[in-house]
């Protein structure tokens, strides 16, 4: 059954969802559901036909039954955050989840919180804080962005390079299906038995279901921390200081890199946070762990940087020096943000090996189409954000930023890598997936859909492209009797 | 095409060499509706619940390292390479793959994928789930599939690459894998200690959660396995300790863990000897007890209680929460001993390994999950061909 466009007004649907969730919870008019149309990516608006905004796990529970009743589409939505075109979608009912803010339990015996999809990745780690603990993945957008998001879209941040991704941090999760179900994936209570479902539904991008609660592993907050700034000459010497550390065995907590045109934007920001203006780049690299042996670490590190022709290595003299390199780096988006009217984030992973020929080429390909393209990226993991300031009105600007990204993702691809490390596919990276992943691969992950929602009501038409899922059902053979 | 040979005894076989002849080789046992039993080193055949299969697909010929470039640290290999061949290419590199399941090194790389198994080495860095970062299989309908990436960070797509990892087979023939490497610490070093007293194990689950080093192995092991590992008389449960990292932070760790005990050094040997173990002759059956790992040493006490009376051994990796038994399985009086020693294993999660088929009881599990689980399974091998009834739920 191919799902149905809710109406508003026809079939009562605004009003029984008002029951549920109360009068202000539930917007209808398209003045107010501006604010829903785009998520933290310019360039996707698709308005909802309705937003509700439940306020407890119940609510929420009667507001999907309701719809999986009506047979209507419903996009989750966390904070809105996301950068690849995700929580939104024409005509549908808006889910979103971010009054649900519980923090269910927080057991510091066993390093584990149980929280509800709403709370704040920053909120978590904060509360954490008082256990010695935190939630190690750390999201640049992680004073916004909810824990139910991270999930969806397996989240990264700087300091997954050593401490893993969203993947790596949950135990469990209670899912609610498209259809209404309550499932537990996962185990709190030992190891996972059968499929590892709930592999597979991190990062599903809000097409499998509603991630209800979630029980997230807790990291001990490290004894020693050493961040260090080294300034380089050309973009080419940082990265291959990159490739240096990383083939020490030394695991960093985060090493990451900015560009001149992102430490321009950043110094001339309030979150100007004393990077070196004239450098052509910077690593930001933080070692943590056991005090014991650390500055040993630190010394090699530096000697690396020195080795691959650093200007200078500087090692953050306390917490308030550190804090304020970090807030540079983590605000370094909302300071591009500041110079342009409008900003495309991209994110896309090649092998280490590959990063000074890929930046190259992306430097070309920019001057190629008379854009400016600033990185600020995850280096240690190859994991690049390429970024566009632009003004989105103007037609012949934004197909220069479209022509210079596809030409970015074609040369990710090329050198081996993929679309997208860490921001999803969304609509955002859909016309990328066929050059990437075989007719067939799409076909597998479409039927994984089909099992968790059949009817692909949820967050219709995003991750794999609709042409490849209608293949499948297409030369999908019949399924034959089952053996006894 | 894939040579196919029916031995004297027991079921015939095909030896693909590629993955174009596995692909060949499913789609022929599905128009044949034979299924087929899939076959890596042919270490672990009695692993999984009872598989019932008309032919053995083996993996030996789809072996070899398809592409590994020591700087990105990831390798891919094809399913059949024995984790031997991975340790030694990489070694030269100063590398390592941080897997070291049960019959380690002499199993291959698609088998510790699709059974996710895991060895002491999961304390610091996670089991196949957190080192697979992309797989060729090929599915029950013949398709060929290639999910994840050879990159290290990756959300392209739905994750099928994750789905893969602890199938056993049931989902697609593992063809390919490539996984995430680490450079090998300056200095492993391996401590051992005995934990005496009645809390020794809680003081050193204790020690681990509160201490600033991350050892890459905590492992427990109890007396008579430790009696096994050549340490005869000691009587109490052993922790061994692998220390990694530069000079004066393992120096640190030595220190810091002198606190549990005096610390003696094994032979080089010891996890080798630790992990192949699991595939001693007269210790045949093997399950994992798990639960949240505040309750590890409950658990450890408890099932050392159930086991030991009837020769039983254990060892547990403690920041995991898991321990494994191994319990003896020589003769037929073994099934009904066996029996006694499950009912009396305390309340835990139990996942089991290596049993008798008719101890073989499939958990009961929810029914919207169990659906999902069907779901799944029909979805990539819709006739049921691949490994059938290996996971419990034919
Ligand atoms: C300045 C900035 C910096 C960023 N830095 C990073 C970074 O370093 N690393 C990184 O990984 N990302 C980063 N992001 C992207 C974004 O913050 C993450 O993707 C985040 O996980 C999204 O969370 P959210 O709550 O805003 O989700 P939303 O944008 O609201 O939704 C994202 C997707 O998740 C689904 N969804 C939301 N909640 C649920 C739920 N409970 N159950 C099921 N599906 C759900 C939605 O349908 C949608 O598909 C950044 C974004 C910004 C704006």
């Amino acid at each position: 059954m191919p799902p149905r466009a809710p109406d508003p007004d026809d079939d009562g649907l605004a009003e029984r969802l008002r029951q549920i969730v109360g009068d202000r919870r539930v917007l209808v008019r398209p003045g107010e559901l501006r604010a829903y149309e785009s998520d933290g990516l310019p360039g996707y608006q698709l308005r909802p036909s309705i937003a509700v905004f439940p306020g407890t796990r119940d609510e929420t529970i009667a507001v999907v039954r309701l719809l999986a009743e009506r047979g209507v589409p419903f996009v989750p939505r966390g904070a809105g955050t996301g950068l690849s075109g995700g929580a939104l979608a024409e005509g549908v009912v808006l889910l979103g989840l971010h009054r649900l803010t519980r923090i269910i339990t927080i057991d510091a015996e066993n390093q584990r919180a149980v929280v509800e999809p709403g709370v704040v990745n920053a909120t978590l780690t904060r509360l954490a804080s008082a256990h010695g603990l935190h939630y190690a993945p750390d999201p640049s957008s992680q004073t916004a962005c909810t824990i139910g998001g991270n999930v969806a879209e397996n989240a990264g941040g700087p300091h997954c390079l050593k401490y893993g991704v969203t993947l790596d941090h949950i135990v469990a999760l209670t899912v609610l299906l498209p259809n209404g179900a309550i499932v537990t994936l996962g185990n709190d209570d030992g190891e996972q038995e059968g499929y590892d479902l709930l592999g597979a539904f991190i990062g599903s991008e809000g097409c499998f279901g509603i991630a209800l609660d979630v029980t997230v592993r807790l990291v001990r907050d490290p004894q020693a921390v050493r961040t260090l700034l080294a300034d380089f000459p050309s973009v080419m010497a940082a990265a291959s200081a990159v490739s240096a550390i990383i083939a020490t065995g030394i695991v960093p907590a985060a090493l990451e890199m900015m560009d001149n045109a992102t430490i321009q934007a950043v110094e001339a920001s309030i979150y100007a946070a004393g990077y070196p203006t004239d450098a052509a780049a910077i690593l930001l690299i933080e070692l943590d762990g056991a005090a014991a042996g650390i500055d040993d670490d630190v010394a090699r590190v530096a000697r690396l940087c020195d080795d691959a022709g650093a200007r200078g290595v500087r090692t953050a003299a306390d917490a308030a020096e550190r804090a304020r390199l970090w807030q540079g780096r983590k605000k370094a988006f909302g300071a591009m943000g500041r110079i342009s009217p409008h900003l495309v984030v991209q994110d896309a992973v090649v092998p280490r090996t590959r990063l000074p020929a890929v930046l190259a080429e992306i430097q070309a390909i920019g001057e190629r189409h008379h854009v400016n393209v600033c990185n600020v990226f995850h280096a240690g993991d190859g994991n690049l954000h390429p970024n566009i300031g632009y003004d989105s009105s103007d037609p012949v600007q934004a197909q220069r930023v479209h022509d210079a990204m596809s030409e970015i993702m074609a040369a990710c691809i090329a050198a081996g890598g993929t679309i997208t490390g860490e921001h999803g596919v969304g609509l955002d990276k859909l016309p990328y997936m066929d050059a990437l992943f075989t007719a067939p691969t799409l076909h597998a992950m479409c039927a994984l859909r089909d099992v968790f929602d059949p009817d692909h009501r949820a967050n219709p038409g995003k991750v794999v492209p609709v042409h490849s899922c209608r293949e499948w059902h297409s030369v999908r053979p019949p399924v034959a009797g089952r053996r006894p | 095409m894939a040579q196919r040979a029916t031995a004297g005894r027991g079921p015939a076989s095909v030896n693909p060499e590629t993955t174009a002849q596995v692909v060949a080789c499913v789609r022929d046992a599905r128009a044949a509706g034979t299924p087929l039993r899939i076959v890596g080193a042919g270490g672990w055949l009695d692993a999984g619940a009872p598989c019932t299969a008309g032919e053995h697909l083996r993996l030996w010929g789809i072996n070899g390292i398809v592409e590994y470039e020591p700087g990105d640290l990831t390798l891919t290999a094809q399913g059949g390479t024995r984790l031997i061949d991975i340790e030694r290419a990489t070694a030269e590199h100063g590398q390592w793959l941080t897997l070291d399941p049960v019959g380690y090194p002499y199993g291959t790389l698609g088998a510790t994928v699709a059974t996710g198994s895991y060895g002491p080495l999961a304390s610091a860095f996670g089991t196949p789930r957190n080192q697979v970062l992309g797989c060729e299989v090929v599915t029950g309908i013949g398709d060929v599939v290639r999910a994840g990436g050879r990159v290290v960070k990756n959300v392209a797509g739905f994750d099928v690459t994750r789905l893969m990892v602890g199938a056993w087979g049931t989902l697609g023939v593992i063809t390919e894998v490539t996984v995430r490497l680490r450079a090998r610490p300056e200095v492993d070093q391996t401590v051992v200690v005995a934990l005496g007293g009645t809390d020794g194990v809680e003081r050193a689950h204790r020690w681990l959660r509160t201490t600033e080093f991350t050892p890459l192995a905590a492992e427990l092991v109890s007396p008579a396995l430790a009696e096994r590992l050549g340490f005869a008389t000691l009587n109490a449960d052993l922790l061994l300790l692998r220390l990694g990292g530069n000079e004066a932070l393992v120096r640190a760790a030595r220190h810091a863990a002198a606190a549990l005990g005096d610390l003696m050094v094994p032979d080089d040997g010891i996890w080798t000897a630790l992990t192949s173990l699991g595939m001693t002759h007269s210790h045949k059956a093997s399950l994992r007890l798990s639960g949240a790992p505040a309750g590890i040493a409950a658990l450890w006490a408890a099932t050392r209680r159930a086991i030991e009376p009837a020769g039983g051994l254990a060892h547990s990796t403690l920041a995991r929460g898991v321990v494994r038994c191994l319990l003896p399985m020589d003769d037929d009086a073994s099934v009904a001993r066996l029996r006694g020693i499950l009912s009396a294993l305390p309340k835990a999660t139990r996942i089991p390994e290596r049993l008798p088929a008719e101890l073989w009881a499939p958990a009961a599990a929810d029914p919207v999950l169990a659906s999902l689980r069907q779901g799944v399974r029909r979805a990539f091998d819709p006739d049921l061909l691949l490994n059938p009834g290996i996971m419990g739920t034919a």
